[in-house]
């Protein structure tokens, strides 16, 4: 059986020249959780609007399904699920009715509709706000109804695209539980874009990430933060000026050394964190260099982005970094 | 397909009965336009009764017995086009909040969609000029007030030919705004083209205005117009009529070819706003 998502070569330019996408290729197993990962205006939106029949392509091909997405784009909305990354529902309606219309639309009866909608809703913790107008919903309960909205039909594949954008830890936490949740019970296969790092480290089998409309790397979370085969201390000298290079070259256990511009602080590769930092504070306190701060880091799909991308993810989208876990969320739109 | 279909009339439905004061000036504008416009402006007053004036306009009004029930019928015409006049607005928000792009994404055929919009504004659009007529005829009750007198003896077929009339008129004009809604992305350009067709359609039709009374060329163009088309449908099936070049049967033709062309323009436009870009 084919896979549940192929592309060869997708790529989109915009007319006016702007090329949102160049060139893709993957595949997605069927029950596979894909997370694609890249900052804003990477091209995320782009290749799901062409994935799920809303954009057509100028170079390559897909297939959902086995279905060529092009060819038979009727065909292919028929068996996927999408949740936007912008809101899409409609305010003069009740919860419950946006998703009767969207459930009508997609050919289901009301009877059959009626007990899957009741079940989603009270899944996304909408209930009891079910009845009343989403013009009085608050971000977070949008958000979670635009999640029903990609699934009250019961797709085979879902795509999300940013889902979690303006949820509190609990939303979040909540929706990777009930995502897990659908491929687990349902079999669903799942395709989600985000910015955040940890979501695609939680969430995810295998993880792509996307910088200018290109894939620079695929694998699992794992795979990746291995693939870099150190843990990262951070460095940092009272005196900035103070050149540590070839003092931390000389220490047991490193790999690389990397100065970072403008503040003085070294990232240094080290095979054992643990064993490290007593050896790089004897070794200082004997050449007499003073140091401000030592950090550890295990790596992180951060360091994995750093790598493939050459530049730091969070420089990039420091706005939409995740609120810690415990610490209480502003519930924004 | 029909399941898609209802869903989108129920969906119109839901929207339509939330906003009371929208459902209210369906009621409350025949009324006005009846008690204000009509009462006032009735053209045989101007003379005495027996007077030439006089009776010129009743020859001009072809047969209907006084200005009011002329303008009664007209107002048939007048009340459909004002109540579609902002069908296409509906269409036009959706694409502005993501609704569109969400309906789009399913697997529901673009015909229905479009099916469901029209069906539901285009009956909108007609029962208000129904209740025109209804108001009309009930003045004719009220003291101090003109009403619309219409023969005694209208046939079954009659009726019939004119609930054809006003239903292919509803049908023409929510589909030609529905179609704006659709291919303009603006709300201000929607606005803009709506009123300026708005009075020309009314005052290039025989609504208001007796035919007769026009300056040829506006009669050529007053003569092809659907708002006339319909009004002389009712006309002659109202009022014991003469003068009237065609039976109602021609006109219901005209406006048959009307209806074809304007919904086959909105369902091709439709189609291409909801197609892949
Ligand atoms: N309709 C369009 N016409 C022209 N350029 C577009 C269009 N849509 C997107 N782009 C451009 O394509 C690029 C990729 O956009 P896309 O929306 O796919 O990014 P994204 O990864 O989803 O970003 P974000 O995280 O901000 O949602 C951007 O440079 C954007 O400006
Ligand atoms: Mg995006």
């Amino acid at each position: 059986m084919s896979d549940a998502v192929t592309c060869k070569n997708l790529g989109k330019t915009f007319p006016g020249g702007v090329e949102a996408v160049s060139s893709v290729s993957l595949d997605v197993a069927h029950g596979e959780i894909y997370g694609f990962l890249g900052p804003n205006g990477a091209g995320k939106t782009t290749l799901i609007s062409m994935l799920t029949t809303l954009l057509r392509p100028t170079r390559g091909s897909a297939e959902v399904e086995g279905i060529d997405v092009v060819r038979y784009p009727e065909r292919v909305r028929r068996r996927i699920g999408l949740v936007f990354q912008r809101s899409t529902s409609d305010d003069a309606l009740t919860g419950r009715e946006n998703l009767e219309v969207l459930a009508g639309l997609h050919g289901l009866s009301p009877r059959e509709a009626r007990p899957r909608i009741r079940e989603v809703l009270e899944r996304l913790d909408l209930g009891e706000a079910a009845d009343r107008r989403v013009s009085t919903y608050s971000g977070g309960m949008r958000r979670r109804l635009e999640i029903g909205a990609g699934i009250v039909h019961e797709p085979s594949l879902l795509f999300l695209d940013e889902p979690t954008l303006g949820l509190d830890p609990q939303g979040r936490a909540g929706f990777w539980e009930y995502v897990r949740d659908l491929r687990s019970r349902r079999g669903m296969t799942i395709f989600l874009t985000t910015h955040y790092l940890d979501e695609a480290d939680q969430l995810s089998d295998r993880v792509s990430i996307i910088d200018h409309g290109r894939v620079l790397r695929t694998g699992s979370p794992v795979a990746l933060k291995e693939s870099l085969g150190r843990d990262v201390v951070l460095v940092r000298p009272s005196d900035p000026a103070r050149d540590l290079r070839s003092l931390l070259a000389g220490l047991p256990g490193v790999s690389s050394v990397d100065p970072r511009a403008g503040d003085g602080e070294y990232r240094v590769k080290v095979a054992r964190s643990e064993s490290f930092v007593p050896a790089v504070v004897r070794a200082c306190d004997a050449a007499g260099v003073e140091l401000a701060g030592v950090a550890t880091r295990k790596p992180s799909l951060d360091e994995v982005f750093l790598t493939v991308t050459g530049r730091e993810y969070r420089e990039e989208s420091e706005a939409n970094a995740p609120v810690p876990a415990g610490t209480t969320g502003t519930r924004g739109r | 397909m029909y399941r898609e279909f209802l869903t989108v009339l129920r969906r119109e439905a839901l929207k339509w009965v939330r906003v009371p004061i929208w459902v209210a000036s369906y009621f409350v504008v025949p009324i006005l336009y009846l008690l204000l416009f009509g009462q006032a402006f009735d053209l045989g007053r101007l003379f005495p009764p027996g007077a030439d004036g006089s009776v010129y306009v009743r020859a001009a009004l072809l047969g209907a017995p006084n200005y009011f029930s002329y303008f009664a019928v007209g107002m048939v015409a007048f009340v459909t086009l004002t109540a579609s006049l902002y069908s296409g607005t509906g269409i036009l928000f959706d694409k502005q909040l993501g609704i569109h792009a969400r309906m789009t994404a399913t697997p529901a055929p673009r015909s229905a969609l479009f099916a469901g919009s029209l069906t539901f504004r285009a009956f909108s659009a007609a029962w208000p000029a129904f209740l025109a007529l209804g108001f009309a005829l009930a003045f004719t009750g009220v003291p101090g007030l003109v009403g619309l007198s219409v023969r005694s003896s209208v046939s079954a077929v009659g009726a019939a030919e004119v609930v054809a009339a006003e239903a292919l008129l509803a049908l023409m004009f929510t589909a030609l705004f529905l179609s704006f809604g659709y291919v303009l992305t603006s709300n201000e350009a929607y606005f803009g083209i709506t009123s300026l067709l708005n009075l020309p359609i009314l005052f290039t039709s025989n609504a208001l205005f007796p035919q007769g009374t026009m300056p040829s060329w506006l009669q050529t163009v007053t003569a092809y117009n659907p708002a006339s088309m319909a009004a002389n449908v009712m006309r002659e099936n109202l009022f014991p009529t003469s003068g009237y070049p065609y039976p109602p049967v021609v006109y219901l033709l005209g406006l048959l070819a009307w209806a074809a062309l304007l919904v086959s323009l909105g369902l091709y436009l439709s189609a291409r706003s909801l197609r892949v870009p």
